[in-house]
């Protein structure tokens, strides 16, 4: 008989979820992470959007340290000299659930202990080494020459899986499958950010960013969201072109987004208080890896369930999801008692049918735009021509809008036939 | 025989997350994840070494609110055989004077103690105090400032380390030694141990427990009385880039704040 019914390997949102809804089930669960306190090692780029979380931890939003409620998003397109931002704040953000701006280390250390209240056994400090095995079937862990047994094993490592790899759980890592993420947190007073971005203290803004200002050929998006007395903002970096061109730096592509005057404006005289770095899963419907087999199951980053590539970024959220689906799945096993790669394919079905899948099938190859060059490049300085055209005044008479459009695109090099190709793309991709 | 060897611990703020604050002058921990204070880890470390080499009984003992058992079950994680936790409301406010009594009293609880191991100092008081004062209070031989110990027959053989030099004592149990931060790297708690250690859980004791009246403790039996805290004025840097492109500035700017000698 196993010591455990399932050893979680990661407490990350993925982990503790699927720790919390095994604990509240009555199953005797390990949660274990390298980390203590446990998820300080975590990082994230993004707004964590609750609506799971909701399913296992009522009320979270009232008991878990959230820094402040997104009602306000924006899409920029910087250029060398100008940014433009589509904005929007609605009231109709505060009706629904949206997302709030969390600090990992904080948020993550709460929903571990969360875990441990709800009956899971929580062990911090110690790093899993690998899957046991016994007749090709996963019976545990080890770890320092020892083997905890459990009856299912769920992996959620996160975006750099060694254990899932290392046993051959999953397949390797590819440079499609990853970016790289960098990101700062700035601090400042709470009435900075609010007069900064035009907030109460509980509203928060959400920012993505086309870097059109890069050099041709680099792939980088850049991300910003405001905690409550600090802003956290990076830039994710496509991996293929890194390795590809041995001149570009990623801390280089973070000071040039940190630099630009509109977003310099947004952190001045702000305290640097966090510089970090890590691997980004990019995600998509295409990379999935395999994400069960026989006595354990793959959830979150570790999985592939996540979006992070130019303009988009998402995770948490699935990370959620895909840890309680993984938990339903080894209570049904632990029912019939049966752990076999049949009865925990029953997780990929439940992923299938969730919104977690329908969304990376539905953006299937969003890769596309948001890596594209019609967001990054085309897009960027055509607005800028022709908006700077349409206000800049100096005693000439006002052109037509399309004569300017067209001057722009003549200057800017962009063909008819391209512009029509890559929106053609991005509509049918979104 | 056995040894019976009692490890003291306290858990502290993180020393690199604990700021004055400039208005109040007092140190706001508020922001601070707490941890084994650094050198009652290396004091762990050097008696899961006695341990290995002489056989015997581990005990981690720490005076701290209940908010310390997963530290004390780590402490069981990297290879002690029990921890107990002396809590009590009542020594709330005690400085290093009643808190050696208290612990010094503990250990009398426990039983015929040989080795006492201490860290040098704790990262958040710095004084130092509590070692000795557990020694003074059992009326134990005392060796301080130690890297490592070795024992023989009744008698602990201690390397006792400073600026000048080293010196080996030899000094009869019970003895209390204080360990040096960062005279040895202490280990990592296994899974399988920590597993069983949080099994296991940490023994609680209050001061009835250990026979010791709530009015010998606390704030009232402290002698320590912090006057006044000066902060050190703040140095900012100037942020000015040298590149290895100019390294004659470089040089000048060594000269200039007196870091090197300029020749000829």
């Amino acid at each position: 008989m196993s010591e455990f019914d399932v050893i979680v390997v990661g407490a990350g949102p993925a982990g503790s979820s699927a720790a919390i809804k095994l604990a509240s089930e009555k199953m005797n669960v390990l949660l274990v992470d390298r980390a203590d306190p446990p998820g300080s090692k975590n990082i994230s780029g993004g707004v964590l959007w609750g609506n799971d979380l909701e399913k296992i931890v009522p009320n979270w939003n009232k008991m878990a340290p959230v820094e402040r409620y997104i009602t306000s998003k924006g899409v920029g397109f910087l250029t060398k000299d100008s940014s433009i931002d589509v904005n929007i704040k609605s009231r109709k953000f505060l009706q629904g659930v949206t997302g709030y701006s969390v600090l990992r280390v904080k948020f993550d250390q709460f929903l571990a202990k969360r875990a441990e209240s709800a009956g899971a056994m929580l062990v911090s400090g110690v790093t899993v080494e690998n899957l046991a095995f016994k007749d090709g079937k996963v019976i545990g862990v080890v770890q320092e020459g020892d083997t905890i047994t459990a009856d299912t094993v769920i992996l959620a490592e996160g975006a750099n899986p060694r254990v899932a790899i290392d046993s051959g759980a999953r397949r390797p890592i590819a440079d499609q499958d990853v970016a790289i993420g960098i990101k700062e947190v700035v601090k400042l007073p709470e009435a900075t950010i609010n007069e900064r971005f035009g907030l109460t203290s509980k509203e928060g803004f959400a920012g993505e960013y086309a870097l059109g200002f890069l050099e041709d050929g680099v792939e980088a998006g850049g991300f910003l969201y405001t905690n409550r007395e600090s802003i956290s903002l990076g830039v994710v970096i496509n991996m293929g072109h890194l390795r590809a061109d041995d001149k570009t730096y990623s801390f280089d592509i973070m000071d040039q987004f940190t630099d630009h005057p509109s977003i310099a404006s947004l952190i001045e005289n702000g305290k640097l208080s966090e510089y970090s770095a890590h691997l980004v899963v990019e995600g998509g419907y295409n990379s999935f890896p395999k994400q069960y087999g026989n006595g354990y199951m793959i959830v979150g980053d570790a999985a592939g369930l996540s979006f992070s590539n130019g303009l988009m970024i998402q995770g948490m959220n699935y990370a959620i999801a895909s840890g309680i689906l993984a938990a339903e799945t080894a209570i049904e096993a632990k029912k019939s008692s049966d752990f076999s790669e049949k009865s925990l394919s029953r997780y990929k079905e439940k992923l299938m049918e969730s919104f977690v899948a329908k969304d990376a099938y539905n953006f299937k190859g969003i890769e596309e735009v948001t890596w594209g060059k019609l967001a990054h490049k085309i897009m960027p300085s055509l607005m800028e021509d022709v908006l700077v055209n349409m206000f800049l005044t100096d005693g000439t008479p006002k052109k037509h809008l399309t004569e300017l459009i067209r001057k722009a695109m003549k200057e800017n090099n962009v063909k008819s036939s391209d512009l029509l190709m890559e929106g053609y793309k991005m509509i049918r991709r979104m | 025989m056995a040894l019976e060897l009692v490890v003291i611990t306290k858990i502290v703020p993180d020393g690199s997350e604990v700021f004055i604050d400039p208005v109040n002058l007092t140190l706001n921990r508020s922001l601070a994840t707490n941890v084994i204070n650094p050198a009652d880890e290396n004091a762990l470390e050097l008696a899961l070494q006695v341990k290995a080499r002489y056989g015997g009984r581990i005990t981690v003992l720490s005076m701290t609110p209940p908010f310390a058992i997963p530290y004390l079950e780590e402490c069981v994680g990297r290879g002690a055989d029990r921890a107990i936790l002396l809590s009590d409301k009542a020594v709330a406010g005690s400085d290093t004077y009643p808190t050696s009594l208290a612990i010094a009293a503990a250990i009398k609880h426990i039983g015929k103690v040989d080795i006492v191991f201490a860290g040098e100092k704790t990262s958040d008081s710095s004084t130092g105090h509590v070692g000795p004062g557990v020694a003074e209070f059992l009326d134990a031989e005392l060796a301080s400032y130690v890297s490592s110990v070795e024992y023989d027959d009744g008698y602990v053989i201690a390397t006792r380390e400073f600026e000048e030099g080293t010196e080996v004592v030899r000094i009869p149990t019970p003895a209390v030694v204080t360990v040096l931060t960062n005279s040895n790297n202490p280990r990592k708690a296994s899974l399988r141990r920590k597993i069983d250690a949080i099994r296991q859980g940490v023994i609680v004791w209050d001061l009835k427990e250990v026979g010791l009246p709530p009015d010998a403790v606390g704030l009232r039996n402290s002698p320590t009385i912090v006057k006044r805290m000066i902060p050190f004025p703040r140095r900012d840097r100037k942020g000015e880039k040298i590149t290895t492109d100019n390294i004659a500035k470089l040089v000048d700017v060594f000269e200039q704040n007196k870091l090197i000698k300029g020749g000829e």
